[in-house]
């Protein structure tokens, strides 16, 4: 087994010129920080109609009401603000963008780990035809490989995902090595099982991490 | 009834609203409706939060509700579906995330 970068089309330059925009890693670094609150709350300004701060302020009275120190919600404005920069792009612009700041936080979080984390990856098995589609987070190790699709929502879920993460496992476990895979979703993890409770796609080996239980990734596991 | 009810019936008549426009995407009414009916549930759940009402919640929630009522495309109102009943239940100070019932 091996990892290899993803070969770029048209479509995949274009993308990375997104990925690399400095908004996305601000944001990104700002919701690795972040409470489950202010992730609701970064959350719902990226979905949402309206992009005066005023009204996101009012919305949510527990980030920036009288109660927060005034670090947080120095936090929560900066977090704010970043949001909404990304709300105010076009709708195309913007789905590409929340697409790449889950991604992106997923990295700075496996990053904590100390692991060789990585972007946009093909992972290769011998005898096997190599996947179109990279995967958008890899941590690369030749014992304990790790492999990452990241959603912005849970209607991302599809049966392609579900196949192409548990493939990638089975395929590893054949060359006997210990292939951790997962699926990261930006939005409630109970959405997320909604979605794969109507699948018929094999989800018993992949890992779900939610909006609310996202600093696992963190966190070294055993 | 009590302020916390009336917030509660009016999130949740505008989370059906939301509910019937998402449902327009014919290839996810499967998924908008066990989502609608998971956390319809959740939001009327809500009126049974203990205590007074934490300071903000009905601004916050008359602001969420005047959100979803502006969104007309129905592939952003999914977007919303769940994560409206979780701005309702942060500005109620409960929680909309129980075990379907499935």
């Amino acid at each position: 087994m091996r990892f290899q970068d993803a070969a770029r089309d048209a479509r995949a330059v274009v993308y990375a010129g997104i990925q690399a925009d400095p908004l996305v890693a601000r944001l990104a670094s700002l919701l690795a920080e972040a409470t489950p609150a202010e992730r609701w709350m970064a959350r719902a300004a990226m979905n949402g109609e309206r992009t005066g701060a005023e009204i996101w302020r009012r919305m949510f009275p527990s980030v920036f009401g009288e109660g927060p120190a005034a670090e947080l919600r120095d936090h929560a404005e900066r977090l704010l603000a970043g949001s909404l920069e990304v709300a105010n792009r076009g709708e195309q612009a913007r789905n590409q963008y929340r697409g790449a700041v889950v991604e992106e936080l997923t990295a700075q979080l496996l990053a904590r780990c100390g692991g060789l984390v990585k972007r946009e990856r093909r992972v290769l098995f011998d005898g096997v035809p190599a996947e179109i589609h990279p995967y958008d987070v890899t941590v690369e190790s030749s014992t304990r490989p790790e492999v990452y699709d990241c959603k912005w929502g849970a209607r991302g879920i599809n049966a392609d995902v579900l196949n192409q993460l548990d493939d990638a496992r089975m395929h590893a476990a054949d060359e006997e090595i210990e292939m951790t895979v997962a699926l990261v979703v930006f939005d409630a993890r109970q959405s997320a099982e909604i979605r794969l409770d109507r699948s018929s796609a094999p989800r018993e080996g992949t890992r779900l991490v939610a909006l609310e239980n996202i600093d696992e990734l963190g966190v070294a596991h055993p | 009834m009590s302020d916390s009810a009336n917030l509660v019936e009016n999130a949740a008549a505008a989370y059906r609203a939301l509910a019937d426009l998402a449902e327009s995407v014919e290839d996810e009414w499967q998924y908008v409706t066990d989502l609608t009916d998971t956390y319809l549930l959740g939001i009327l759940a809500l009126a049974g939060t203990p205590g007074p009402l934490p300071n903000g919640a009905a601004e916050a929630v008359d602001e969420a509700i005047a959100e979803i009522e502006l969104i007309t495309d129905p592939h952003r109102a999914i977007d919303w579906l769940s994560t409206f009943p979780h701005v309702v239940a942060l500005a109620l100070g409960g929680d909309v995330d129980m075990e379907p019932d499935r």
